[in-house]
């Protein structure tokens, strides 16, 4: 064996050794189409880990201060192909992992991601693009604890969000749908998105919150599934996206 | 990677020396006749790369996968913009840097080959090859994406120097690379030109 395949190996066995320890970091995804009330129970369900005790750190989806810039100028001409999309996504994602997510757990925070990889995958997937190549951009993959996924239909993602504002051109998926019309594409595209998210729900054994309940009763939900799914064990899927981490970050050496 | 033959062709011309890539890229697209002449494809079409070096400083450093994320989503552009239209309409473009340098880069970097070869499927296959591996006579003034790429680790703590990342992209190249391609030694540099008076 290589000495840096020994200290890969290493880096797994520390990783392992840190992440099944009795107190450990937790990482909760909320998943969901445009609409589905996500945003609002995640500041609920933040608001109630703080009054538990627990230290909460929050990530957001296309929040790397590096790489946001890069993705909203893009965004704002309109300039960018699927594959482009796709590939600046998984860049912020991976940023923000390895910046955010993995230091804040390594800490024994609880992350809150509002939207993680399962977004990337539904929404690359609707634009035409294939699963497998996709889900590859994000390896090493971090496996969250826990994913809630708010499950609502085409119609109610399309009446919320066209309620108050139009939707924009990526948005509405103006790229891939030649519609002009920005409320008829969203229509079309969210149909396209919420398949692809109910796929990726039974595949990833997500947990589903019916979101055209009451905000209250989505939250007491959202409670008791954390209560139960709290002591899950720690995926071993996980090793290589924190001994990577480790590689990269002196701080932990 | 997907086949995708125009009228015309693609040369991809790798190497971890910036400068001599761009001069061996010029020196095929010259040779070509004129009528059939697309140009080189350069790194950082997209301006993504230039965008990085102006971001703040608590930003935080980009890691090899995300360089090599970004380097891909620059290569769709290239693609997208100026490889596949020219090579429809029928004209030769070489492309400097192509995929085996990025491949080349994240081998140096420790990253896994699959991921690496994964992540380019989505770029057409060149009509030939090119593997430049000589540095440049001249004083290489080209800032490449290995150059930009092995400072970036080296600052960031990667463990290896600058040096010795763009020397493994650099052995990776001339070992993996090479033998389907043609290796070329760089191009002689052009005649100084004639001062003003």
């Amino acid at each position: 064996m290589t000495r840096s395949a020994a200290a890969y190996r290493n880096l797994r066995h520390r990783a392992r050794r840190h992440f099944t320890a009795a107190r450990r970091g937790l990482l909760i995804a909320f998943e969901g189409p445009d609409g589905s009330g996500k945003t609002t129970q995640r500041k609920l369900f933040k608001t109630w880990l703080q009054s538990q005790g627990h230290s909460v750190v929050t990530t957001k989806w296309n929040s790397s201060e590096l790489i946001k810039p890069i993705i909203k100028s893009r965004k704002t001409v309109q300039s960018l192909s699927p594959e482009e999309f796709s590939l600046l996504h998984a860049a912020d994602f991976r940023h923000r992992v390895e910046q955010t997510v993995l230091p804040a757990l390594w800490s024994g925070n609880i992350v809150i991601a509002d939207r993680f990889l399962f977004t990337g995958l539904a929404r690359d997937v609707a634009r035409g693009l294939d699963l497998d190549w996709v889900l590859k951009l994000y390896q090493p993959l971090l496996w969250p604890d826990l994913v809630f996924y708010f499950a609502v239909t085409p119609d109610t993602s399309s009446r919320r969000i066209t309620a108050s504002r139009t939707p924009n051109f990526y948005e509405s998926g103006r790229d891939v749908t030649a519609l002009d019309d920005p409320v008829e594409s969203y229509y079309t595209f969210i149909k396209r998105v919420i398949k692809e998210y109910e796929s990726l729900a039974i595949i990833f054994n997500m947990l589903t919150i019916d979101a055209e309940q009451p905000i209250g009763e989505q939250h007491h939900r959202l409670r008791a599934l954390f209560r139960d799914g709290q002591t899950r064990p720690w995926s071993e899927w996980n090793v290589d996206a924190v001994a990577e981490w480790l590689a990269l970050d002196r701080r932990h050496r | 990677m997907t086949r995708t033959r125009g009228r015309g062709s693609l040369i991809a011309v790798d190497g971890v020396d910036g400068a001599a890539v761009h001069a061996v890229a010029k020196a095929e697209i010259k040779a070509i006749a004129r009528a059939r002449r697309g140009g080189v494809s350069v790194w950082d079409a997209s301006g993504i790369f230039g965008e990085l070096v102006v971001a703040a400083d608590d930003a935080g450093r980009p890691s090899a996968r995300t360089l090599l994320l970004l380097y891909a989503a620059d290569l769709a552009f290239r693609l997208r913009w100026e490889i596949k239209p020219a090579v429809e309409k029928g004209h030769t473009v070489a492309a400097a840097p192509y995929v085996a340098t990025a491949i080349a880069f994240g081998r140096a970097a420790g990253l896994p080959g699959g991921w690496l070869n994964s992540l380019f499927a989505f770029a057409m296959q060149p009509d030939a090859a090119r593997v430049v591996d000589k540095a440049s006579p001249r004083k290489a003034k080209k800032v490449c994406f290995v150059d930009f790429g092995c400072t970036h680790l080296s600052a960031n703590g990667h463990g290896l120097t600058r040096h010795q990342l763009a020397a493994r992209a650099r052995a990776h190249l001339t070992r993996f690379a090479l033998p389907q391609s043609s290796r070329t030694a760089a191009a002689p540099p052009p005649p100084p030109r004639a001062r003003r008076r």
